[in-house]
């Protein structure tokens, strides 16, 4: 999820020249990266739990 | 029998539901809105199709933390009814509650709709515009067996629920990657919001339609009460499936919007079309949008056309089943509330289940099929549609009412919380929304929530699109709250309390006991010990 936001964020991020219309896909790539990284801290917490 | 009243006590649901069948029980809910919600915002939206999925989408996530919150403080299956009632006062608890009645009915018929046409994708007789009376009898006769199942007390596994989830979730964030990784063209994406832009009508009747991909977080609140330790349970699972939920809209739009097609597409002409083109004008593509973009990702597509469709309709069909489920669950709350006839608790003898509430709302949604069909059926009524109704058709009917119901009970859920920090603020939040503004009412001290403000504003500017941009919505929908605030005013009047004002209740005791059946005994202590120390600064004052 992470890595696909990253290549979501890196390719809209070329076409910033298109102004307003980029946010959407900045928004999405963005979103992508948080579930990734609460995804990721879950599973550390309960390995740690365990 | 009327359950209200033996003298027994009130058999309790158990606590078994665990992380996982709480996240899978959300998302069996709200997920399956993207395969309907797609086609339609594609169709209205056009090139602003992704901007209308941001609005209604930041709106959800203020929804979405709204309902974490109240669902973790206080784990009750009453959902957005009970919040409202206990934050704005029973006449507000009804309106929401019936409100969010309406959406379960809608749910049924919408649903098992969109389960039709996506296994027309398979089986073409099913098409609604080619045999509408086919389409009609399938539809029917869906609604009437879930109706029947759900008498007889048969419902889906959680374990089935959790099995269709983690498919779906799978194979949606498949597609997504590959088509991201292989189709997605972002100037494709650009082109069309340059050049495809709607008019203002359009962007608004788009927007309102996005939140029909949002609806369904009352399940959040249903889950609480089966969830073990839900004050800690719920924030954790209700994130992810915020985030999930936003991520698949957000992307399948930006997707559907700057697809670079795995097989040409074009028009009667022969010119090249867009992907997203295909949606305008045509009922049958709009049913089944997630079928047909995952049809286009290079090479996968051929495999995701034969089982997309069939996980879609399963999906669907789980969803269209919770809203028999939960419309008798969320009457028989209401109706131990005092907020509707004591004839919506009766159980059946002998299956143990809500009959005649599951009945009652399941004719409720065989009328709005009836409704919905109509044009599809009656050339007469085709021509009385397009005449005082824009010309909508089946499931932009329901769409209509799905939107007004949701923009509705969220609205009155935001008042709610609103009502409950300034009326409640002893009451242990363990998840509590950013951004808040700390002040002092009555002698406590409460955090005032600026995002349930904001996203008060969001809702009621979706409402009121859904008001001014539905032919349909803005007649049917007010006219079903009116019909049930008369209901509500006669039965109060008949049963002698308050018709306008609110019942007696020990709100303090109430909540005691909601932690202590929760298992939240920390929690418990806590606020019996906030209740304490508030007691005894008031007796100081005095």
């Amino acid at each position: 999820m992470i890595l696909v936001g990253i290549v979501i964020l890196a390719r809209m991020v070329l076409t910033l020249a298109a102004g307003i219309a980029v946010l959407p896909g900045i928004v999405l790539a963005g979103a992508m990266i948080a579930l990734g990284a609460h995804r990721i801290s879950l599973i550390l917490r309960a390995r740690k739990a365990a | 029998m009327s359950v209200s009243k033996t003298k027994t006590p009130e058999p309790e649901l158990r606590r078994s539901v665990t992380p996982w069948g709480s996240f899978a029980w959300g998302y069996s809910d709200v997920g399956a809105d993207i395969f309907i919600g797609l086609g339609l915002v594609l169709a209205w939206g056009a090139g602003a199709s992704n901007v209308a999925f941001l609005f209604a989408g930041v709106v959800y996530v203020c929804i979405g933390l709204a309902y974490t919150e109240l669902a973790a403080t206080y784990p009750v299956a009453g959902g957005g009814q009970y919040f409202v009632m206990r934050g704005l006062g029973d006449l507000f608890g009804f309106i929401a509650g019936w409100a969010v009645l309406l959406d379960f009915t809608i749910d049924v018929t919408l649903f098992a709709w969109s389960s039709v046409d996506y296994t027309s994708q398979l089986v073409p007789a099913l098409v609604n515009s080619a045999h509408p009376w086919l389409h009609f009898v399938v539809v029917l006769s869906l609604v009437l067996g879930l109706c029947f199942l759900n008498v007889l007390g048969v419902r889906e596994s959680t374990a089935f629920n959790g099995f269709v989830s983690a498919l779906d979730v799978l194979s949606e964030t498949l597609i997504l990657c590959l088509g991201f990784l292989f189709a997605f063209r972002p100037d494709l994406l650009i082109h069309a919001m340059h050049f495809n832009w709607p008019a203002p009508y359009q962007l608004m009747l788009a927007t309102s339609l996005a939140i029909v991909s949002f609806v369904g977080l009352e399940s959040i609140s249903q889950a609480a009460q089966e969830t073990q330790r839900p004050a800690s349970v719920i924030p954790r699972t209700s994130v992810a499936l915020i985030l999930t939920i936003l991520i698949f809209a957000l992307a399948y739009s930006n997707l559907a919007l700057g697809l670079h097609p795995w097989h040409p597409i074009t028009d009667a002409s022969g010119h090249a079309m867009q992907f997203w083109q295909i949606f305008p004008h045509n009922a049958d593509n709009q049913g089944k949008a997630v079928a047909l973009l995952s049809e286009q990702i290079p090479y996968y597509g051929a495999f995701a056309a034969l089982y997309v469709p069939v996980l879609g309709a399963v999906l669907l069909l789980i969803s269209s089943n919770s809203g028999v489920f939960g419309s008798s669950r969320i009457a028989y709350a209401m109706s131990s509330a005092n907020l509707l006839p004591t004839l919506f608790q009766r159980v059946h003898p002998r299956f143990r289940t809500p009959v005649i509430s599951i009945v009652f709302f399941s004719s409720i949604a065989v009328i709005e099929l009836i409704f919905a069909a109509l044009p599809a059926l009656v050339p007469s009524a085709s021509a009385l549609y397009s005449r005082f109704f824009h010309g909508e058709n089946g499931l932009e009917f329901l769409a209509d009412l799905y939107a007004f119901g949701a923009a509705t009970s969220y609205s009155f859920v935001f008042l709610g919380l609103i009502a409950l920090r300034l009326q409640d603020p002893l009451s242990p939040r363990k998840f509590k929304i950013p951004l808040n503004i700390p002040m002092r009412v009555r002698g406590e001290r409460v955090d005032f929530p600026l995002i349930a403000v904001i996203g008060f504003i969001g809702i009621f500017s979706i409402l009121l699109f859904t008001l001014r941009t539905h032919a349909l919505g803005r007649i049917f929908g007010p006219t079903w709250l009116v019909l049930g605030v008369i209901l509500y005013l006669f039965y109060r009047h008949h049963r002698r309390l308050p018709m306008l004002g609110s019942q007696r209740r020990d709100w303090r005791t109430e909540q005691v006991g909601i932690l202590r059946r929760a298992g939240e005994l920390e929690l418990m202590d806590e606020y019996l010990a906030n209740l304490k120390a508030s007691d005894a600064r008031r007796a100081g004052q005095a």
